[in-house]
């Protein structure tokens, strides 16, 4: 069965002047345990999906999204406000671009910890959850996790940020991982360590990831089935060893020849917009 | 010009304090003409109809002396528009062009201009203006003078943090590379970017000066009897309450509704022309 | 630590900068006085033997230089001139005056920051929703009006038309308080007259709130206005990816962050509210610092105007100083840097 399952996905933005539409019908789907990659260019509708997973761009008022997204059988649209913040860092959870900044600055690691952790068990103790923390950080790595849980985000690198991000994603054993860009604002080594890392945690715990890259070296490094996205509509989809082997769509071209073959950050430059990027969707199967 | 005002009319509040400030405006130009008693700006007293409550006759009511309260206001509205154009007319000017000076050419010239702008910043606008009444005569100018020493400091400060931040960008190096003035580049190119604050602040601060003028003149350090100020008129209509309620609160109300249309003008031009708070 | 004492001194020896730069403005005002210190001090009718002697007193024939000198001199010792109002020394006076004023003072910024903290969190958490709209038509109200006419229509609703509070005064006739501070909600404690606190504090509430209306519609406005540029940080989306609760986010969260450039402007709020409480204390018939300023200023009493313009700016620095050093206590940037403060 899939974890997630996108189905006709329309999103569109009310505006002052009128409106923006912005996703023009998607189909996506993730099996369990499965990595899937949503790969683009700034701008793409990669991100904006993320969002509707977990259910955030459905509290903006100017937000108006259409069709099917169903979540471990549950459809995410049709739920209650309250229901679906429920499932946000319990059941899916997520990692962000740039760990430092997406940890709050007043509030001590190990603070931010126990809050993530009471997401599943509110009357977590202050001491277990510190314990658990300790267990958590200690699977990522990090040499001294009691010192860590004591700092603010501004004591510790980048790379330790994202370590700690990475655990807290993963403390409550979600289904679904949402990894928007991870680690494309730290340099280069530390970010495929950060990969690595992710990836052996999800096939440890069984869990399901949208890889949100603009990046096709690193997709290819650690996604299972690739999406290419292209101005809000899929363009090109299939296993990744299939789809890199012979990419079809004109904008997947575009897309890998533009792309360094090196893992690294920083935007792929697509040279020209062709109006054969616009051609329909191809798939290379694969999917459930 | 025409685009800021089309998007400030469309939020309902913006479009209130607008037109609030055209009737409170309009209404101290023509007060002579519009006021149902013209005379009752002096010394003028009508001992058959004082201390009457509102009526058809006089709207608001009448004072101790029978003049009419509603064309009071009319006139009081003047003086407070007159001192607020006036302070803000000198205050702004020289505060903009000491942070100028201090903001761009920096060095010990922004050391002792802000030195001495803090100094002035420590001793609460109202207590400064009070100890200046306090030694000078109270009359209009003095009191004009009075207030406008205590206002340029904040835009000198205001237009210092901008100018300052400016200084970094890269156009003004990009000025100073092809060998652009201090003075071209001060007022060509970091000046217009501190505009939208400034103007912002001083629709603003006609407002804090309305309240500034007759919190002088409450106390008796402004604007001296018989002429009409709306300070004055709450001070001394206090004493009379709560019998005679319409002496202080038509006037104090008179305060609140100019000042609440500057407020609602100057916070609609803050979103319209993008300015942090 | 050391972050916290090298801000500490650093502030404490910009204040001492503008400190001397507030004795020579208060000094210039004192001298741009047209005519005669002396004989204005004295009245119309004394002598030219009286003026001669009083000038002498005053150090008015040697030149500014030499008058400021001895003006600070005066100052250093403790000294700020006898009051020709009270005939009192001025420091005496202030004594006696300022615990009223900074009683009333005190229960206003308390008010102002339970309330408009609050108030802005809530607009900040529904921007754009209706309660934002009315948060700022309320904000916006409460600034447009001086403090002496909130005073005189709060006085009107609640003292006259509704009698919930009294019209007048610091507490009633029948209590007879031993002075120990000057503040009297402390005084009645000390001596265990549970009364007469309640008196003190029935007194207080009305004048406080009309003193505190301006300053809480200014943070509120300030807290929304700095919370809604929290609420675009990353961090605050990681939050609600999280599922905390919108209610935790917005009280938590997004205020801690906000607050730190709030406290400076808030603290700037407070000690303007030193200077309205010249307008409420006038209403009221407070017996504070600032009836007293009113009173020698319409005298033209110099000693007692500049000895309380000075205790005013004293107090606002003292003021500043601490919401600076909350500000870094606040602050894990500062309160963990080695370096001190930037």
């Amino acid at each position: 069965m899939s974890i997630l399952h996108i189905k006709d996905l329309h999103l569109g933005f009310k505006t002052l002047t009128g409106h923006v539409d912005v996703l023009h019908g998607i189909d996506l789907d993730i099996a369990a345990g499965e990595k899937v990659a949503l790969v683009g260019e700034s701008g793409s509708g990669k991100s904006v999906t993320a969002r509707i997973v977990l259910g955030l761009l459905q509290e903006t008022r100017t937000a108006r999204i259409s069709g099917t997204v169903q979540f471990d059988g549950q459809d995410i649209n049709a739920m209650s406000a309250r229901d679906r913040a429920g499932l946000r860092g319990t059941e899916m959870s997520m990692i962000f671009q740039d760990p430092t900044s997406a940890l709050n600055p007043m509030f001590t690691i190990g603070n931010q910890f126990t809050e993530v952790l009471r997401r599943r068990d509110p009357k977590l103790s202050k001491a277990a959850s510190h314990a658990r923390a300790t267990t958590l950080l200690d699977e990522v790595a990090i040499p001294d996790p009691a010192r860590v849980l004591g700092a603010y985000p501004f004591q510790l690198s980048g790379g330790m940020n994202q370590r700690v991000m990475i655990a807290m994603a993963l403390a409550n054993t979600p289904k679904l991982l949402l990894a928007d860009e991870p680690g494309t604002a730290l340099d280069v080594s530390v970010q495929a360590q950060t990969l690595t890392l992710i990836r052996d945690l999800v096939e440890q715990n069984g869990t399901s990831v949208l890889f949100i890259s603009h990046n096709l070296g690193v997709v290819r490094e650690f996604a299972d089935r690739v999406y290419v996205i292209y101005r809000g509509n899929i363009v090109e989809d299939g296993p990744t060893d299939a789809l890199f082997a012979n990419p079809q769509h004109a904008y997947t071209r575009a897309l890998m020849s533009a792309v360094p073959r090196i893992t690294g950050a920083g935007l792929p430059e697509v040279p020209e917009v062709s109006d054969d990027f616009l051609a329909p969707r191809i798939s290379h199967g694969g999917a459930l | 010009m025409i685009r800021t005002l089309r998007i400030l009319a469309a939020n309902p509040l913006s479009l209130l304090g607008l037109i609030l400030v055209c009737l409170i405006t309009l209404a101290a130009i023509f007060a002579p003409w519009i006021a149902p008693f013209p005379t009752h700006n002096g010394a003028v007293v009508d001992f058959l109809n004082n201390n009457r409550a509102p009526s058809a006759r006089n709207w608001m009511g009448t004072d101790l002396v029978g003049r009419d309260i509603f064309s009071r206001i009319l006139f009081a509205y003047q003086i407070s528009l007159t001192l607020g154009v006036v302070v803000l007319a000198i205050a702004v000017p020289i505060g903009t062009m000491i942070g100028l000076l201090a903001g761009y050419i920096g060095g010990w010239l922004e050391m002792i201009l802000m030195r001495i702008v803090d100094v002035f910043l420590s001793i609460p606008p109202l207590v400064l203006a009070i100890a200046m009444m306090g030694v000078l005569e109270p009359t209009l100018t003095n009191a004009m003078l009075a207030v406008t020493a205590m206002w340029w400091p904040w835009y000198a400060r205001l237009v210092y943090s901008i100018a300052r931040g400016e200084r970094e960008e890269g156009y003004v190096l990009a000025a100073e590379v092809i060998g652009a003035g201090a003075g071209h580049i001060a007022f060509r190119e970091i000046l217009p970017n501190c505009l939208p604050a400034i103007i912002t602040k001083m629709t603003l601060d006609m407002g804090f000066v309305i309240i500034i003028a007759s919190s002088l003149s409450f106390l008796g350090l402004g604007v001296q009897p018989p002429t009409a100020d709306l300070g004055s008129m709450v001070a001394e209509g206090a004493r009379y309450l709560p019998d005679s309620w319409w002496l202080t609160v038509f006037p104090g109300l008179a305060i609140l509704v100019a000042v609440f249309g500057f407020n609602l003008l100057g916070d609609g031009l803050r979103d319209v022309l993008g300015v942090d708070e | 630590m050391s972050g916290i004492l090298r801000l500490l001194l650093n502030r404490l020896g910009i204040s001492l900068i503008v400190l001397v730069g507030v004795s020579m403005l208060i000094f210039a005002i004192a001298r741009i006085i047209p005519g005669d210190p002396a004989r204005i001090a004295l009245g119309p009718n004394a002598n030219a033997e009286q003026i001669a002697s009083l000038r002498a007193e005053m150090h008015l024939d040697a030149s500014l230089p030499v008058q400021y000198g001895h003006f600070v001199a005066d100052v250093l010792r403790g000294d700020l001139g006898m009051s020709l109002y009270t005939n009192r020394p001025v420091t005496q006076d202030i004594a006696q005056f300022l615990p009223a004023t900074l009683e009333l003072v005190f229960l206003a910024g308390f008010i102002m920051v339970a309330f408009g903290l609050p108030l802005g969190i809530l607009a900040a958490r529904h921007r754009g929703r209706w309660q934002d709209h009315l948060v700022r038509v309320i904000a916006l109200l409460t600034v447009s009006a001086p403090g002496f006419v909130w005073a005189v229509i709060l006085m009107l609703l609640f003292a006259f038309y509704l009698p919930l509070f009294p019209i007048a005064g610091r507490i009633s006739d029948i209590y007879d308080i031993e002075r120990t501070t000057g503040f009297l909600t402390i005084d009645t404690l000390l001596v265990g007259n549970w009364a007469a606190f309640g008196s003190a504090v029935h007194h207080l509430i009305l004048p406080a709130i009309a003193l505190s209306l301006s300053g809480i519609g200014q943070a509120a406005r300030l807290t929304r206005a700095n919370m809604v540029e929290t609420y675009e940080k990353p961090y605050i989306e990681m939050a609600q990816a999280y599922g905390f609760f919108p209610s935790r986010i917005a009280r938590s969260y997004a205020f801690k962050p906000s607050l730190i450039p709030s406290l400076t402007i808030i603290g700037l709020d407070f000690a303007a509210m030193l200077g309205n409480a010249f307008l409420v204390e006038a209403v009221f018939a407070w017996p504070g610092l600032s009836r007293y300023g009113v009173a020698v200023i319409l005298r033209k009493d110099l000693n007692a105007i500049m000895g309380t313009v000075l205790i005013i700016a004293i107090t606002f620095l003292i003021v500043n100083i601490i919401v600076d050093l909350m500000i870094a206590f606040l602050n894990p940037r500062i309160r963990y840097s080695t370096r001190g403060a930037s």
